[in-house]
């Protein structure tokens, strides 16, 4: 028996899904969670085998909880999101998911997915992939990124020029040059941006 | 499927920030061309008024005060000239905190040179310097400068034919010819950086438009799509909900279209949100390697410099193909891929380690899978070749497809 724990804050998707899977003869829906939270919390409760999240959730996307899990416990965490913003799956990789499908696909392939996961493999749908493999590449250079990274908690000018060693003009230069390349207004707008696409 | 269209409606290339950049930077560069005219037209006359004053034999004394005195009134018209270039078009005629200063300033210069040389020009121009940078409406302002100049060139008069008489010879027609027309000089600057201005914004609303336009087009496609599959959706559920109690075998029949209706529509809605995102093969080379990075496996790419003009219909399907089954079956620890031209044909090779814990379906080749036969099929569609090959823990593609109409045209050229 597989030992699945669900998370999804659409509760009528959770509760198909959940009803789907049961059908199956080895899979185990062993918990139900609304929000990242629960599922951070339930996760640790009932040490599941494999974890389904929803990526996007209130309090903690599935990213995050995937993050956290893999911190304690052995479970393998799999992220199902409906539209794969750029930069998302690179995202997910590296928090140390085991696999990563669109919300279409059918309970079928799910539990097919849910099985391959469990025994150890990992599953990255080819759809999703592809998409990644066509997201826009970062128009910024390193320094700028490495500007972008050092004020990312909001720091000062004055800041960011201490830690990367350089005048405040030159970090003012390279802030209004990110701006003008990504077309947001404030610094803060940028940064938001870069970590959405995975950039920083 | 939203964000994707934002994403493809509102993203900018390169060059098109680069020419943006460069853009902004010549409106700049414009602005301070007509500063500069005036701020130096401004300077000019101080300077000839002293020089004129020095020659007449005024006296070193009231020679020196009316330059301190200049430099002064010159002084107090920067802050209200710099700050008209980020004004806002409906800002009242005058904000106290800028422009009185410069008005005082003016006054209190204009009543001191007028006394001490007795010339109305003199007197009355340092006020109407001050005045004309308020910020008057567009049309206002036209009026004003011609009523101004109007009283300058008739203070000119006076000044010529009664206020100087024989004295007339000493540089004092510069000062007054320059005086006359500095509102002008003045005006028609400022109109000049209003119209810049104005042409930019219009620019900026024009691409706003044509981006809103290309949404809206695709916003019309994805609606039309859906529409039709949901009647269609619908009708076959209703088909299969009447033929339910009578007939379960084709009501069954029924809902399996339904949902094979379904994923038409959403395959639809992706084909439209994908046909705005290509990118060229060396930034899929480059986001292949970022991804196998981010699953914890030492990745390298050798693209050639002109990768980008690689046939991407034939092998960006391969990239992505080859890659995802390296994410899913690969061993994990290392990828090389490369994308080189040589003999007139494009090759592209990625080789893995093979998985030796991983479960592995019949026919995955450790890094393989059946995939590979739909790839092979692509590449002889493009006259090209797929090689596999397996190599102790090592396995290898390569798929080599003729290049494109441009690289032929060169070997001929040869």
């Amino acid at each position: 028996m597989i030992r699945v724990l669900l998370a999804d804050d659409e509760g009528m998707i959770r509760s198909a899904l959940a009803a789907l899977l049961r059908l199956e003869p080895d899979i185990d829906v062993v918990a139900e969670c609304a929000d990242g939270a629960q599922a951070v919390s339930e996760a640790l409760r009932l040490k599941p085998d494999v974890c389904l999240l929803d990526l996007e959730m209130p309090h903690l996307d599935g990213v995050q909880v995937t993050e956290r899990l893999n911190r304690t416990l052995a479970t393998r965490c799999v992220i199902v999101t409906r539209h794969a913003r750029p930069g998302v799956l690179r995202r997910a990789l590296a928090s140390g998911a085991a696999g990563f499908l669109p919300k279409a696909r059918s309970a079928n392939e799910v539990a097919a997915v849910i099985r391959r996961v469990a025994a150890g493999g990992r599953y990255v749908d080819p759809e999703i992939a592809a998409d990644a493999l066509s997201d826009k590449r970062s128009p910024l250079t390193d320094r700028e990124l490495d500007v972008l990274r050092a004020g990312r908690r909001g720091e000062t000018t004055r800041q960011i020029a201490r830690t990367l060693s350089l005048a405040p003009g030159t970090v003012r230069n390279h802030i209004s040059n990110v701006l003008g390349k990504l077309a947001v207004d404030s610094r803060q707008q940028a940064v938001l941006l870069a970590e959405e696409r995975g950039w920083i | 499927m939203t964000s994707q269209f934002e994403f493809a409606a509102s993203a900018s290339t390169a060059a098109e920030v680069r020419t943006a950049l460069r853009l902004t930077r010549s409106i700049s560069a414009t602005w301070w061309y007509g500063a500069l005219a005036i701020v130096i037209s401004q300077l000019i006359i101080v300077a000839l008024l002293v020089d004129t004053l020095v020659e007449g034999g005024a006296g070193t004394l009231r020679a020196v005060g009316i330059g301190v005195g200049g430099m002064l009134w010159w002084l107090a018209t920067l802050p209200p000239l710099f700050g008209y270039r980020h004004r806002a078009i409906d800002a009242p005629l005058m904000v106290w905190r800028k422009h009185l200063p410069s008005l005082l300033v003016a006054t209190a210069f204009g009543l001191a040179a007028g006394l001490v040389t007795g010339v109305w020009v003199v007197g009355v121009l340092p006020v109407v310097q001050a005045a004309i940078l308020l910020n008057w409406p567009p049309g206002v302002r036209l009026r004003v400068v011609l009523a101004v100049t109007g009283l300058l060139v008739a203070l000119a008069l006076i000044d010529v034919r009664l206020t100087l008489g024989e004295n007339l010879a000493a540089g004092w027609p510069q000062v007054l010819f320059l005086s006359t027309v500095l509102p002008v000089v003045t005006v028609s600057s400022l109109w000049l950086w209003d119209v810049l201005v104005a042409l930019d914004q219009a620019r900026t609303s024009e691409a706003r438009l044509a981006a809103t336009h290309e949404r809206l087009r695709l916003a019309t496609d994805v609606h039309d799509l859906q529409g039709h599959h949901l009647q269609v959706i619908a009708l076959q559920l209703e088909l299969a909900e009447r033929l339910m109690p009578r007939d379960p075998e084709a009501a069954t029949e029924q809902l399996r279209a339904a949902r094979a209706s379904v994923d038409d529509a959403r395959q639809g809605t992706r084909d439209l949100a994908t046909r705005f995102r290509s990118v060229p093969l060396s930034d899929e080379l480059a986001n292949a390697v970022d991804l196998l990075r981010a699953a914890c496996t030492d990745a390298e790419a050798v693209a050639d410099p002109d990768a980008a003009t690689a046939p991407a219909s034939a092998l960006g399907p391969v990239i992505r193909e080859t890659t995802t089954n390296v994410l899913r079956h690969g061993g994990g620890r290392w990828a090389r891929l490369s994308l080189t031209r040589s003999n007139g044909s494009w090759r592209y090779e990625i080789s893995n380690d093979i998985a030796t814990n991983a479960p592995r379906a019949p026919q995955d080749g450790g890094g393989g899978g059946s995939g590979l036969e739909g790839l092979r099929r692509r590449a002889a569609e493009e006259d090209g070749d797929l090689e596999v090959r397996r190599d102790g823990e090592t396995f290898t593609v390569v798929v080599t497809v003729p290049a494109g109409d441009g690289s032929a045209d060169e070997e001929v050229a040869g």
